[in-house]
């Protein structure tokens, strides 16, 4: 673990010191070897023994492949803020890389932590360079609002899991993912169980975001610069989904009725979440509800966990991480290019930039979760578990579905395809950064479609 | 019986003519010029390779299974990529990719002027590739890639011309129909999944009896691909795309796919009584409302496209008949002349400068003899005039339903659907190629020899296809052995009697000024179906999403009940407490004296 965590810390001396012209250079290249490493660990195994254990790290079937994800995101975002920060001084630059490892640091460390405490300390410690990355580099004076949603929403709720953790650790004397599972059930009295469930789920749900609680969210992904949008819809949102995997397993009798409200209000969010993208002016909202939406499906099937809603859920988070992630980089280079973020602006982009529109259509179709994406067996699992938890609900996700098509294609359709109108006749065309940027988050997608094993958690 | 050293040749030839159609649209980007290979060709290439598999089927009539590929493999649930090479995939394929083949030739002619017609021909070749994963898989899985894979190219090629936005809109339309029905789909992998815990075929097949959910899941599911009634608005939208999409869309892929699942899976289906009867229904009501439709249509697409809708829907009503080999070899053969149809009609409007009402054609067997005998040809066959390949299977399956005890409804209405159907096909005959030109009088018309070939290739089809599967493979199938003499020729009568009233109508018409008529107005407006049910739904919902899930629920009650909530208590406790910190420094003191005091008295 320590040979992935330790060089990314170092990635700090790397930006301090570099030749300010190969700065950016030396920092992707050391990030790529960084994620080059840490593919080894998607190495599938029989059973679910932890792997690169140590006293506070380790990794499982749960961890690892989004701990990849992560380390394969960050040299993406780099790549995609290179342009929007071209006319930045380079103290500026040096501050905003800096600000992305220490983001860094603190995703690996909540990912492969095994002890609960030091998972809530990591989990809380995203919050400030996100903020930071929001606030400073957003585009837009609404980002102030955006940052201070996106803190209060996530701190609000994680407040109450701290003194749940403590109260867990007082009853157990240990908050070791690792032995959690192996702890009698507990026999609170119903009340203090109640608030136990709420208070650690709480956070996560939040986080995810569960529809009703989401509002930050949009706001957020708006806001912010597009390295901020990609890790928090690729990264951040993960680590709610993760959250509720661990923890959930140690607040089993409560669970089956605590969680019926929350897995209703999340498919229920599926289809309300949807509807709205259909109604979306902006492109960039419209990509962060399509994140809701689907993370809907993820909160509902971490929730009722059993072994094929748990596949599909770290299926689904991987493959929407990097969905998600290319959909606001796609949607950056239209901004770059007119600095608008109105959907109506931007249209017959396949005139201009048919390799580019190729692109958008290749993620659409992966965000609509086209067989034989990982996206689909995501959903796919999910929508089974769920089938399999109730038949009705079925209808929802089913309207999920269609709903999910009919938004992602519009998209498509209106940027891509309709009329051409003389404004965008003089038009910067795609450089190799871009494509490169793109290909980055295809690869794993189709690698991963001829071995979803990679992310199909080794046991079942 | 079987001898397993023909195996292994049917097995590797089926997939290596399947890999010849991947090879173009890899060598593009993969080798230098000298190394391509034009897409026809290999479609051309791939016909005859299947063409010589399917003749060592017919000898020795074995079915092959192939697992190759393990793709999600857990303890109790494994998901591979596995064919199936049986009498469906092996008929079905030769005939996809010779219909192709010639479609591709058209296409060539009809898109010469495209900017991207190298791009076109490869959208045609996943579109084949996709139908012909969909038609060979051996599990539901990789029959929902193939599933979906046609239902997107489908989308792509509807909207070729993308800057229209009728063409943007009729793709939308398509993929939102076919999504609805992937729900069905979907349904029945989940139910699968959870019941059987196997996607594979032979395994769903073991299971006896089947849950009717899932099963009417699947309906649903053909319903919306093969646009049945209440799912058809989209196969007319369809015709917003160029005609070779059309043409291929509406013969051998896309369009059949629900059929051809049904048909697939019709051992899961056979024995549930309520799923037959809803699928004997629902095709009886298509093949009626169509075939009403098409009487009164005077664009010559328009047409076509609903008889294509109108002989699905016999298809789906076979399969209620529970013959599924009827009804698939009604697929193959319907393919031929509908294609042929389709091409014919494309080069007739083309060469019109695109014009498509018949009502502005006539005299086109003078200007196109060859296009013209062509037309005539697929429009007898989808008549079902004796001895043309379209009567070989609707004849049999008229009878079939004649004799058979099933519902007197569904019988009735495919009787008055065959009647309409050869009294539409006359119509389509003589007002597009009989009588004095009424289109505009300088029109450069050409018959190109390659699209000469092309629909003479299919004609041939529509002519010697029928009496060949009728001598080779129908051995398969059981059909009732005495009839009486007014049920055999009850098929024929019904079609005989639509041509004569058709000709005494089109005679008298000459005569007559239009009239306004209600049910012609019926006819003609698609029986107002999609004026109704897409203005209507569609706006509520989208209202719906603008009023309720955005403005009202998100932009209101989740804004100001939390944030806005918070900020404006906080705000209001803070103005209240803001009066006490007014840098009143003696004031201050002298409370805190005082309170000090009196604590100090009070406690002591």
């Amino acid at each position: 673990m320590l040979k992935i965590i330790i060089p990314t810390i170092f990635l700090l001396p790397v930006i301090l010191l570099s030749n300010p012209k190969s700065t950016w250079m030396n920092f992707f290249i050391n990030n790529l070897l960084i994620s080059a490493t840490s593919l080894t660990i998607l190495k599938p195994q029989i059973n679910t023994e932890w792997k690169f254990s140590s006293p506070y790290t380790g990794l499982d079937h749960i961890s690892s492949p989004l701990l990849v994800l992560t380390t394969w995101l960050l040299p993406l975002m780099t790549l995609a803020s290179q342009n929007s920060l071209k006319k930045e001084p380079y103290e500026r630059k040096q501050l905003f890389l800096i600000t992305l490892t220490l983001l860094q640091t603190f995703l690996l460390g909540a990912f492969c932590a095994t002890d609960l405490a030091l998972f809530y300390i990591m989990f809380e410690a995203t919050l400030i360079p996100t903020l930071i990355i929001i606030t400073r580099w957003g585009n837009q004076p609404e980002r102030l609002n955006a940052g201070m949603y996106f803190l209060f929403y996530t701190l609000t709720a994680s407040l109450p899991l701290l003194i749940a953790l403590l109260t867990l650790y007082n009853l157990n004397n240990t908050l070791l993912i690792t032995i959690l599972h192996f702890l009698p059930q507990n026999t609170n009295p119903p009340s203090t169980s109640f608030f136990l469930w709420g208070a650690c789920m709480m956070a996560f749900l939040v986080k995810m975001p569960l529809y009703g609680l989401h509002l930050w969210l949009p706001k957020a992904h708006v806001e912010a610069p597009i390295a901020g949008s990609m890790v928090l819809a690729a990264i951040l949102l993960k680590l709610g989904g993760y959250g509720i995997i661990r923890t959930i397993t140690m607040l089993t009798p409560m669970t089956k009725t605590m969680s019926i409200p929350f897995i209703t209000l999340s498919l229920w969010g599926v289809v309300m979440t949807s509807l709205i993208c259909l109604r979306q002016t902006d492109l960039k909202s419209l990509i962060a509800y399509s994140s809701v939406s689907h993370m809907g499906l993820v909160t509902a099937a971490s929730l009722i966990h059993t072994e094929w809603s748990l596949t599909g859920a770290i299926i689904l988070m991987v493959a929407h991480g990097l969905v998600s992630s290319a959909l606001f980089c796609l949607s950056n280079f239209n901004y770059e290019r007119i600095n608008n973020r109105t959907l109506l602006l931007v249209r017959s982009m396949q005139l201009i930039m048919p390799l580019l529109s190729t692109w958008w259509l290749l993620f659409n179709l992966l965000n609509m979760a086209l067989p034989p994406t990982i996206n689909l067996m995501g959903e796919l699992l999910i929508i089974t578990a769920m089938f399999n938890w109730s038949p009705p609900t079925i209808l929802i996700t089913g309207a999920g579905v269609v709903l999910t098509a009919c938004y992602s294609l519009h998209m498509f359709l209106t940027t891509q395809h309709s009329k051409f109108s003389n404004h965008l006749a003089s038009m910067q065309m795609t450089n190799t950064r871009e494509h490169l940027l793109m290909s980055l988050h295809m690869i794993p997608m189709v690698l991963l479609m001829f071995k979803p094993e990679l992310v199909w958690s080794g046991t079942y | 019986m079987i001898e397993t050293q023909w195996i292994t040749p049917i097995n590797t030839m089926m997939l290596a003519s399947i890999s010849i159609l991947l090879y173009p649209l890899m060598a593009d980007t993969l080798f230098k010029t000298s190394m391509k290979m034009q897409a026809r060709t290999a479609v051309k290439y791939a016909f005859f390779s299947t063409l010589a598999t399917l003749i060592m089927f017919i000898n020795l009539g074995m079915e092959i299974n192939t697992t190759h590929i393990n793709l999600i493999s857990s303890t109790n649930f494994n998901v591979g990529l596995s064919f199936k090479f049986d009498y469906f995939t092996l008929m079905f394929c030769p005939t996809a990719l010779f219909v192709t083949w010639s479609i591709m030739d058209f296409a060539k002619w009809y898109m010469a002027h495209d900017q991207e017609v190298n791009k076109f021909f490869k959208y045609l070749l996943i579109f084949l590739l996709a139908m012909l994963t969909l038609v060979s898989s051996n599990n539901l899985f990789q029959l929902f890639i193939g599933w979906e894979g046609v239902g997107i190219m489908s989308f792509l090629l509807i909207g070729w011309w993308r800057t229209r936005g009728e063409a943007n809109t009729a793709s939308m339309q398509a993929i939102i129909y076919n999504r609805l029905g992937d729900i069905g789909f979907i349904l029945t992998l989940a139910w699968t999944g959870t019941n059987v815990a196997s996607w594979e075929l032979d395994q769903l097949f073991m299971l006896k009896p089947f849950d009717t959910l899932p099963l009417l899941a699947l309906v649903l599911a053909a319903a919306a691909k093969s646009a049945q009634f209440g799912m058809h608005p989209w196969l007319l939208g369809a015709m917003e795309g160029p005609t070779p999409v059309s043409a291929l869309l509406h013969s051998s892929t896309m369009v059949v796919a629900g059929i051809f699942l049904l048909i697939r899976l019709h051992p899961m289906m056979e024995d549930n009584e309520l799923t037959r009867t809803t699928c004997l229904l629902l095709g009886a009501i298509s093949t009626f409302m169509t075939a009403m439709c098409a009487l009164t249509q005077n664009d010559i697409k328009k047409i076509i496209a609903l008889s294509t809708a109108s002989q699905l829907g016999l298809m789906m009503t076979t399969i209620g008949l529970n013959q599924p080999n009827l009804a698939f070899l009604h697929m193959c053969l319907h393919a031929f002349f509908k294609s042929k149809l389709f091409i014919c009609s494309g080069i007739i409007s083309h060469n019109l400068s695109n014009e498509q009402d018949i009502r502005k054609m006539g005299g086109i067997h003078k200007t196109m003899p060859i296009t013209s005998s062509c037309f005539t040809i697929g429009n007898l066959a989808l008549a079902g005039i004796p001895f043309m390949t379209g009567f070989y299977s609707k004849d049999a399956i008229i009878e079939t339903m004649n004799s058979s005890t099933l519902n007197l409804g569904a019988l009735l209405l495919t009787m008055a659907a065959t009647v309409m159907t050869a009294a539409y096909t006359t119509r389509l005959i003589f007002l597009v190629q009989t009588g004095p030109p009424r289109h505009y009088p300088m029109q450069k018309i050409t018959e190109d020899k390659t699209l000469s070939n092309a629909i003479l290739r299919l004609s041939l089809g529509s002519i010697a296809i029928g009496p060949i599967s009728a001598m080779t493979l129908d051995q398969t199938q059981t059909l009732p052995t005495t009839v009486t003499t007014l049920i055999k020729l009850s098929a024929l009568g019904a079609t005989m009697m639509g041509i004569f009233v058709s000709l005494i109508f089109i005679h008298k018409n000459k005569q007559n000024r239009p009239q306004k008529n209600n049910l012609s107005t019926f006819s003609n407006m698609l029986t107002f179906y999609s004026s109704l049910t897409h203005r209507s739904p569609t706006t509520h919902l989208l209202k719906k999403a603008q009023k309720v899930s955005t403005t009202l629920n998100d932009a209101t009650w989740y804004e100001y009940s939390v944030p806005k909530f918070f900020s404006k208590t906080q705000l209001k406790m803070s103005k209240a407490l803001s009066f006490l910190a007014q840098g009143k420094v003696k004031t201050y003191l002298a409370v805190f004296t005082m309170s000090l005091m009196t604590l100090i008295i009070l406690t002591t």
